[in-house]
């Protein structure tokens, strides 16, 4: 496959993440967004490590551990979202400003 | 006992009295005291014993620090001069302290008073013995240090703490002279070593920068010693306990500057202009402080001019190259003087009062020890043969004389027949009171001030500086031989002019005060203008009231202007930037998620564009 397609889909999936996490007002939907930018940046190394790398093994290996590591994150995340819940009853993000200056 | 260990225990005894005496017992009087006397006889002894021993060819010296190619050295040189005036001080400190012990004895401080003589006595003594210039620098401001304590002893008295003030600032004007002679002499001789110093191949060293180097050291000696025009801290100096002007003002502290004097006695010799400076100096101080001395109606103000003067003959002495009639006249002087003082000090015990008149009226004269301490003493100080006074002022005028200083000749035998005139001034006026006399005390009896009668610790020391002062003066063939020095002898006479001033000035000075009868007013009331001239210190400190004071201030307000506009403003400025634009800074914070995401994307794209850019 052509590496300029992947890469331009993995930017576009990218775009998309990042739009999510700065415009959704919601914690779930911003997690979403992080989701969806660590995807991108697996179909990168997967491109990468198809096309380029000495040893094709390399590419998997990399995203197998993102795939772990999200995860891992999410679990976190969605706990602590909970949590957030739980204390102000609420998950909308312009309503969580307590740490400004 | 080895002479370092003599030496050692000799100057660190007071020390350790001073630390125990102020440390560990600072609110038990008895054995403040108690400790502070032991360490005043642990030294004497050690003085003496070093005395006895003779004059050690070798200075003790020990590496302090080295800098460079230059030694600092610590030790202590026991030559002809510097155990005399060991011995002196010792002995002066251990008579002042006995003293004070009736003299003292009601005041509430007194322990703190006994462990500050104790201090002082470990300043001097370690001044004395000082075997480089370092040392002898260090603790020739510790002296300062320590009189400063002492002047100001009744700090609750605001005239006590001014005068403190006013003995410890001037003498550091002096002092700076000194710090850059002392710098200079370092730098160009690359040792402070007092031999090597005194050695002949230094003067070579050295060429011409020696008139600078004395002239700088004499500045220093300027405003220790109390010469004109440095003088007027002296005179002020007496507010603090009397037994502390018989210390400082006799014996120690003001002759500190003299044995400076005498210690570069080698190198000072070098500097010809230097020495006539020097001499002038002496010989205005001396004249001066005479003249003062004839108005004062203080009895301390009397004795406190006294001493200006006789240092300055002590100095004129030293300048034209009679070290030996220096050393002499500091000598007797040291006795007579501190006998002067403690028995102005029992005086002033008894009656409460200052002024001469007051003190005669009450029937001072009947204190019997008091009065011969200060006829004998008066004596000594007038130059009435055979005192020992006599002798040393007869070795001073007889070595200015001999050289051919005709001027400060002059002025030696003028201010003679001045110190005659106003030492039986005070003698008359305190044992010949007349009611019927135009005189009047100055200040009022202050009866809460008197305490009665001397005890026997101040009656002995004042018996045993009489004898001092009586029998010094046939020592002096017997002192020059111990100092390896050479002592003038003179004729008949050349003696009969210093005697006939002397008597002149009695004569004048009873005719004025003694016999029945007397205005007991003097003849300057003859001439007001110079009376009030005389009075007002020749407007000396008037003068630096106006001039001097006021120039200062001149500065300090332009300093206070500098640093409130420029300083103070520039710092207040810096300040409130920092706060503003922490202010405008803190906007970004919003503690908004998604606008701090948007913020870490954008500059983080801006990063890559920039990287890849370049």
């Amino acid at each position: 496959m052509n590496l300029e397609v992947l890469v331009m889909f993995s930017l576009l999936l990218f775009s998309i993440g990042l739009y999510g996490v700065v415009i959704r007002r919601n914690l779930i939907a911003v997690l979403i967004g992080v989701e969806l930018m660590l995807n991108a940046a697996s179909i990168n190394f997967m491109a990468f490590g198809a096309l380029h790398a000495s040893d094709p093994t390399m590419g998997p290996i990399f995203v197998l551990f993102i795939i772990g590591l999200a995860a891992a994150e999410v679990a976190i995340a969605l706990s602590i979202v909970l949590s957030v819940y739980r204390q102000r009853r609420a998950i909308r993000v312009e309503q969580l400003t307590e740490l400004k200056g | 006992m080895a002479a370092g260990q003599l030496a050692l225990a000799c100057t660190m005894t007071p020390l350790l009295a001073f630390v125990v005496a102020f440390v560990l017992f600072r609110n038990n009087h008895a054995m403040a005291i108690a400790t502070s006397l032991l360490g005043g006889a642990v030294s004497l002894a050690a003085a003496a014993l070093l005395f006895i021993e003779g004059p050690q060819s070798q200075p003790i010296t020990m590496e302090w620090f080295a800098s460079g190619d230059t030694q600092i050295f610590f030790g202590f040189i026991l030559d002809g001069p510097s155990l005399l005036m060991g011995t002196i001080v010792a002995f002066v400190s251990f008579v002042v302290q006995v003293y004070s012990l009736g003299y003292m004895a009601q005041d509430s401080g007194r322990g703190r008073y006994f462990a500050f003589l104790s201090l002082f006595a470990w300043s001097m003594l370690s001044f004395v013995y000082a075997a480089s210039l370092l040392q002898t620098f260090i603790f020739w401001e510790l002296v300062g240090l320590a009189s400063f304590l002492l002047i100001g002893f009744w700090y609750r008295k605001p005239s006590a703490v001014a005068a403190a003030r006013k003995a410890f600032i001037m003498t550091r004007v002096g002092d700076v002279g000194l710090f850059l002679g002392v710098i200079l002499l370092l730098e160009a001789g690359g040792t402070l070593d007092i031999v090597t110093i005194n050695s002949p191949e230094m003067l070579v060293t050295l060429g011409p920068k020696v008139e600078l180097i004395v002239a700088l050291l004499f500045v220093g000696i300027v405003g220790k010693s109390a010469q004109f025009p440095l003088h007027t801290w002296l005179p002020d100096a007496m507010e603090g306990p009397t037994p502390v002007s018989a210390l400082l003002h006799s014996a120690t502290m003001v002759a500190a500057g003299v044995f400076l004097f005498a210690r570069f006695h080698p190198l000072f010799m070098a500097a010809e202009d230097a020495m006539g400076f020097a001499l002038m100096i002496a010989a205005v101080t001396t004249v001066l402080a005479s003249t003062m001395a004839m108005v004062a109606t203080d009895i301390k103000k009397v004795l406190a001019y006294s001493s200006i003067s006789q240092l300055g003959y002590m100095i004129m002495a030293l300048a034209a190259g009679g070290l030996f009639a220096g050393l002499f006249h500091l000598t007797t002087h040291a006795i007579f003087k501190a006998l002067l003082f403690l028995s102005a000090g029992a005086f002033i015990h008894k009656v409460g009062s200052n002024d001469m008149v007051a003190i005669g009226r009450a029937g001072g004269r009947q204190l019997k020890t008091t009065t011969l301490g200060l006829v004998v003493g008066g004596a000594a100080l007038a130059g009435i043969p055979p005192m020992a006074g006599f002798f040393s002022k007869e070795a001073v005028l007889h070595v200015l004389g001999a050289d051919g200083f005709t001027a400060a000749l002059g002025a030696g035998y003028l201010a003679a027949f001045m110190t005659a005139y106003y030492t039986f001034r005070m003698i008359f006026l305190v044992t010949r009171p007349n009611d019927a006399s135009e005189a009047s005390p100055a200040e009022p009896v202050d009866a809460s001030h008197a305490h009665g009668d001397p005890t026997s610790t101040m009656r002995v020391p004042i018996a045993l500086l009489s004898l001092g002062a009586v029998a010094l003066g046939i020592g002096a063939d017997a002192l020059a031989g111990y100092l390896g020095l050479e002592a003038p002898h003179a004729s008949l006479q050349e003696m009969a002019p210093a005697i006939g001033v002397a008597l002149s000035g009695v004569a004048v000075a009873w005719w004025d005060f003694g016999r029945s009868g007397s205005a007991q007013r003097g003849f300057l009331r003859g001439a007001p203008a110079v009376e009030r001239l005389f009075v007002n210190g020749w407007y000396i400190d008037a003068f630096y009231k106006a001039v001097v004071a006021r120039g200062v201030e001149a500065i300090a307000v332009v300093c206070h202007a500098l640093d409130v506009r420029a300083i103070d403003r520039t710092t207040d400025d810096m300040g409130q930037g920092a706060l503003a634009s922490g202010q405008a800074a803190s906007g970004l914070q919003s503690g908004n998620l998604s606008r701090y995401i948007a913020l870490a994307a954008v500059i983080t794209g801006l990063l890559v564009a920039w990287v890849s850019n370049a």
